[in-house]
């Protein structure tokens, strides 16, 4: 039987004059398990919004075409009967978890269906012992991390007992760990009730490498594809539509392998028959690494910080340094103290032990605001900082408020509006800019101020992957101009891909500092940090390679392109 | 304050067995009790009566004591500015004129005085039941204490939305002004004078705002998603039925505010100085 | 001193009791407003009022003092914003409960009359939306509409203000000429917040959510 079917289906929202779908044909049958994938404005989430109900009933707008979930159509029910059959799990996990504590979010839906309190108990430990949360059922969401809000949220839907679910970005707020985990949880849910699965995401190889059946490519409000992984990964379409393609397809495509649907690739062990055709391209290219200047920045000398006096410290023992132009990245999962650090360099959170050290002056003794005429920080989400409402006026703010002459201003805001692409767009409003330019006007903001060091927290955060390119392309023209530059983030892709050097930090403390190369080639590391192991890494131990960083380092420079 | 945002402290005790809504009834009856009175010998007994009921709720002292405290720092605060004042008050209420202190117009009378202390007493006595409500009920039962005593269950419920996101929101707001002081915007006293300060919040505003709409829609998203609003009434996991015990102390929270009503209807108790 | 203290009492209660029956009268206006529609409350107002309880909750901890006793409270602010966006009941019940969620946990009591001049301050916030054309979340703010919300504030302020004085002189038996001069004071503070804060907040929002076309790009 079909679970969802879509006849011609156009979707025009209310406040647009463009339809955002157009004439979507689709079927999906009970129990299979589908991505569906696009870039930013590909219209993938309103394909989701039409699944769920959300469309038409909260969200207003016309709509043509036939739409019909398990046989019914959303539009003569209502919100709460397509609850019965879809049920959601959008991708910020602390709207998602409205309750006080594990197992009261669990027992949310049973509570609006008025299910009597004395029967509502085995339904959401049975909920929570699916996903592996029963231990948790009495933490408030203040003590879970992402990946176990997550897991809630998805007993939460067990618990509704529905047939399809439709994820939202289930990766989107995650670390590569407990994205892994919750992607894990979806495949043994699926093998063992047997419900419909969809998956809206733009991370592709997060979510293939867990044996999809079916993908469905979202391009300019159409299905641009609709077919197997294996034929989808050996066509080129992926990059055309502005999407990422797995790192080990990549790199197979880099060494010109042929790939057909029947090399069936989408399971990366079918890739041992390109072995000799890249292990030969490898041996016989080479590189020169790049190693930065050797000027020292910043430099941390055993800064250790607690939040309360009776606290072990939050981070303990930090030491490195960023020399002039250097691009390093602070990877590690969540909790392991990264924003801890951030706000100690910052000088919001004042270290108990350690010193720092600009440009070998020491900065122990410095304020707030001295600190940020030096070292520029730049927050992850770019709504968090835009106060103004035009790009000039954001971009100079700070200036204007450290009160610098405004011909001096002039000067200064322009140069960086045009390191940061957004010259032509000076006189716009803010707010008609693309998430992706909004970060880069927050970034000039900081620039504009001159530092010479700028710390980015998960810079490529709620970017696909064309805006993610595009803003890395930036950075490294900020990088040229000596400016050495933090990356605080979890994305293993980001920082093998950017970063010169790396920073790896696991409950407080470093456990290593290497060329990022390196340390993705310690399985040690690696497991320490609950990082991830990167699909090229993985073929280089498919092909008994011996030298696996270098390895990486070939592969992960060559396919980027940009950073030999 | 925990990290979670509540007070709430987990003990064996008699009070912590007993349903938030008869603890809710109780809070209500107390309040009434000592808005009904002016009279220092109520205060007193309510005094006394609440520690003990705190003594049996085997709160931990070191949580309790900051916020009597408080209560007390506040009381003489509130009664040094109405001696400043109202210094004769106390004098209009009984028809008395004890002049207790006097420099030139200004004369303050012991009538006042004692009306200062009545009133502190009055304010001390509300405090005990208040903090046994707040320590001893866990915020997920909140929501549900308030529907069980009438209120409509969307509106309890928002109360339970808002105990749920002060951390988050707190978390947002910090992050903001944070990210704004590094940018030189002054919060701070000395960085600049009130009227900037002031505007600088004003700065502040809009992007958190923003972010706060943008979770409102999201969360009420979530919550239609998973059915809420579906019934005209709707169940609470953390609900139980009423014992024996909520019922006894219901029933003398009833006694304990029909009492109060027929002692104020019999004496029309107005303020009480006994210095006549 | 007593002469002037009872003729004071005899006129704030005097227009205190009208303003209160007005207030009643306007209560009683927008609940039949409510019932006409036949519709409960949404969940977006119900998450709206949780969230802006707990924005208010959070914003108490900040506040700009300019003397003994009285500081500018930047949560104030969030009452004619959310009243504006949310509607009267939103603005009404986060008032209510933010002040009192934040008396609660904060002091370990709650001080029910001025919990309701936060409450009235919402709820009149809220009736600048009777006019179906103010629309800020759409960018629809025009100049009168921001004349009606300075207008609808100073009232919610006023009803606001007798209520907190009837409850505490007749609850809580304060001297009602001393709270003459903190309930003065207390809306000349939250006055200025509400127009250095609130209402240009509004006004910002509206604006940029207003669209923007025939953008060009600058050379």
């Amino acid at each position: 039987m079909n679970a969802i079917v879509f006849e011609d289906v156009t979707f025009k929202y209310n406040n647009l004059d463009e339809p955002t779908l157009s004439n979507i044909n689709l079927r999906i049958e009970e129990g299979e398990k589908v991505l569906i994938t696009g870039k930013s404005g590909s219209g993938k989430s309103t394909l989701a919004h039409c699944i769920n109900g959300l469309i038409p009933f909260t969200y207003k707008g016309e709509i043509q075409g036939r739409i019909t979930v398990n046989g019914k159509e959303p539009g003569s029910l209502s919100l709460f009967a397509m609850g019965t059959q879809v049920g959601s799990i959008l991708q910020d996990q602390d709207c998602q978890f409205v309750g006080l504590s594990s197992g009261e979010d669990v027992a949310f839906a049973l509570e609006n269906d008025c299910v009597p309190p004395e029967d509502m108990s085995a339904v959401v430990d049975r909920a929570l012992a699916q996903v592996d949360m029963l231990g948790k059922k009495e933490q408030p969401p203040q003590n879970l991390s992402g990946g176990q809000k997550q897991k809630v949220a998805i007993a939460g839907i067990l618990a509704m007992n529905v047939p399809i679910l439709l994820f939202d970005e289930p990766l989107a707020n995650l670390d590569p760990a407990s994205g892994k985990k919750a992607m894990e949880t979806m495949i043994d849910i699926h093998e063992n009730t047997g419900k419909t699965i969809i998956v809206i995401e733009h991370r592709i190889e997060d979510v293939l490498e867990h044996g999809f059946d079916r993908v469905i490519v979202m391009g300019e409000g159409r299905i641009v594809f609709d077919g197997t992984p294996d034929r989808l990964l050996a066509e080129d379409l992926l990059p055309r539509c502005g999407l990422r393609q797995p790192l080990y397809v990549e790199m197979l495509k880099f060494c010109g392998a042929d790939i057909h649907e029947e090399d069936k690739i989408s399971v990366l062990e079918n890739t041992i028959k390109y072995k000799d055709q890249v292990v030969t391209r490898y041996l016989e290219d080479h590189f020169t690494d790049k190693r930065p200047d050797n000027r020292t920045i910043l430099k941390l000398e055993s800064v250790c910080y607690r939040y309360f006096k009776d606290d072990p410290f939050t981070i303990e023992d930090i030491s490195f340094d960023v020399k002039v132009g250097e691009m390093l990245a602070i990877v590690g999962n969540n909790g392991a103290g990264k924003s801890t650090l951030l706000k100690t360099i910052s000088g919001i959170a004042k270290y108990q032990q350690g010193s720092m050290f600009f440009e070998d002056a020491c900065i122990d003794k410095w304020t707030t605001k001295q600190r940020a005429l030096a070292i520029g920080f730049v927050m992850q989400n770019p709504n968090h900082m835009i106060t103004k409402s035009m790009v000039f006026d954001e971009v100079a703010f700070g200036l204007r408020n450290f009160g610098t002459k405004e011909e001096e201003i002039d000067r200064k805001v322009m140069k960086a509006l045009k390191i940061c692409g957004l010259y032509e767009y000076r006189n716009w409003p803010v707010s008609s800019l693309s998430y992706g330019q909004k970060k880069r006007v927050t970034i000039a903001a900081i620039l504009s101020m001159g530092p010479k060091v700028i710390i980015l927290d998960e810079p490529t955060a709620g970017q696909d992957y064309t805006s993610y390119k595009e803003f890395m392309i930036y950075l490294d023209e900020i990088k040229k101009t000596g400016v050495g530059i933090i990356l605080i983030t979890h994305d293993m892709h980001l920082a093998l891909e950017y970063a010169d050097s790396s920073v790896v930090l696991s409950g407080g403390r470093v456990i290593a500092r290497d060329y990022i190369d390196k340390i993705l080639a310690d399985p040690l590391i690696i497991s320490k940090a609950n990082l991830k192991h990167t699909s090229i890494e993985r073929m280089g131990r498919l092909y008994d390679v011996e030298d696996i960083s270098s390895f990486i380092a070939y592969f992960t420079r060559r396919i980027t392109g940009g950073a030999l | 304050m925990s990290k979670s945002g509540s007070l709430y402290i987990e003990r064996q005790s008699i009070f912590h067995g007993l349903d938030g809504s008869i603890k809710l009834l109780m809070l209500i009856a107390w309040t009434f009790l000592a808005f009904a009175f002016m009279d220092v010998r109520v205060f007193l007994a309510m005094i006394l009566f609440g520690l003990f009921l705190l003594k049996l709720s085997k709160l931990p002292s070191k949580a309790v004591w900051p916020l009597l405290v408080f209560i007390f720092i506040f009381t003489l605060l509130n009664s040094g500015l109405l001696l400043l004042i109202t210094p004769e008050f106390g004098s209009e209420l009984t028809g008395t004129y004890s002049k207790a202190v006097g420099i030139g117009f200004y004369t303050i009378t012991y009538e006042t005085i004692f009306y200062c202390i009545t009133l502190s007493l009055k304010y001390i006595s509300i405090m005990p039941i208040t903090i046994l409500f707040l320590f001893t009920t866990h915020p997920s039962n909140f929501a549900s204490s308030l529907n069980r005593i009438g209120v409509p269950y969307r509106v309890a419920y928002s109360v339970s939305i808002a105990l749920r996101y002060i951390p988050d929101v707190k978390a947002e707001v910090e992050n903001i002004i944070n990210a704004q002081e590094a940018r030189g915007v002054a919060f701070r006293k000395g960085d600049a004078g009130i009227g900037t300060r002031l505007r600088n919040y004003a700065t502040v505003m809009v992007p958190l705002l923003l972010s706060s709409f943008n979770r409102i829609e999201v969360v009420s998203n979530a919550m239609d998603l998973r059915g809420f609003g579906k019934n005209k009434s709707r169940t609470w996991y953390h609900r139980r039925k009423y014992s024996k015990l909520d019922i006894t102390f219901a029933v003398a929270a009833g006694f304990v505010l029909v009492l109060a009503v027929a002692i104020k209807v019999s004496i029309g108790a107005v303020y009480w100085y006994p210095f006549h | 001193m007593s002469g002037f203290t009872g003729f004071f009492q005899s006129v704030i209660t005097r227009e205190g009791m009208i303003a209160i029956v007005v207030a009643i009268v306007l209560c009683i206006a927008v609940a039949l407003i409510n019932k006409q529609k036949g519709k409960h409350m949404s969940t977006k107002t119900v998450v709206a009022i949780g969230i802006g309880a707990a924005l208010y909750a959070a914003l108490s901890a900040i506040s700009v003092p300019i003397g003994p006793n009285t500081s500018f409270r930047i949560a104030i602010a969030l009452l004619p914003i959310f009243g504006a966006f949310f509607g009267p009941a939103a603005g009404f019940l986060i008032g209510f409960i933010g002040h009192a969620l934040n008396d609660a946990f904060m002091y370990g009591g709650v001080w029910w009359s001025w919990v309701f001049l936060s409450a009235m301050m919402g709820l009149f916030g809220g009736f600048v939306g009777f006019d179906k054309k103010f629309d800020p979340i759409n960018g629809a703010c025009t100049k009168a509409h921001i004349a009606m919300m300075y207008l609808w504030s100073l009232v919610g302020m006023f009803i606001g203000s007798v209520i907190a004085y009837l409850g505490d002189v007749y609850l809580y038996g304060e001297p009602a000429e001393k709270l003459f001069v903190q309930i003065t004071l207390a809306n000349i503070s939250n006055l200025i917040v509400i127009a250095v804060i609130g209402i240009p907040a509004v006004i910002l929002i509206a604006k940029s959510k207003a669209k923007n076309r025939g953008l060009k790009k600058d050379a």
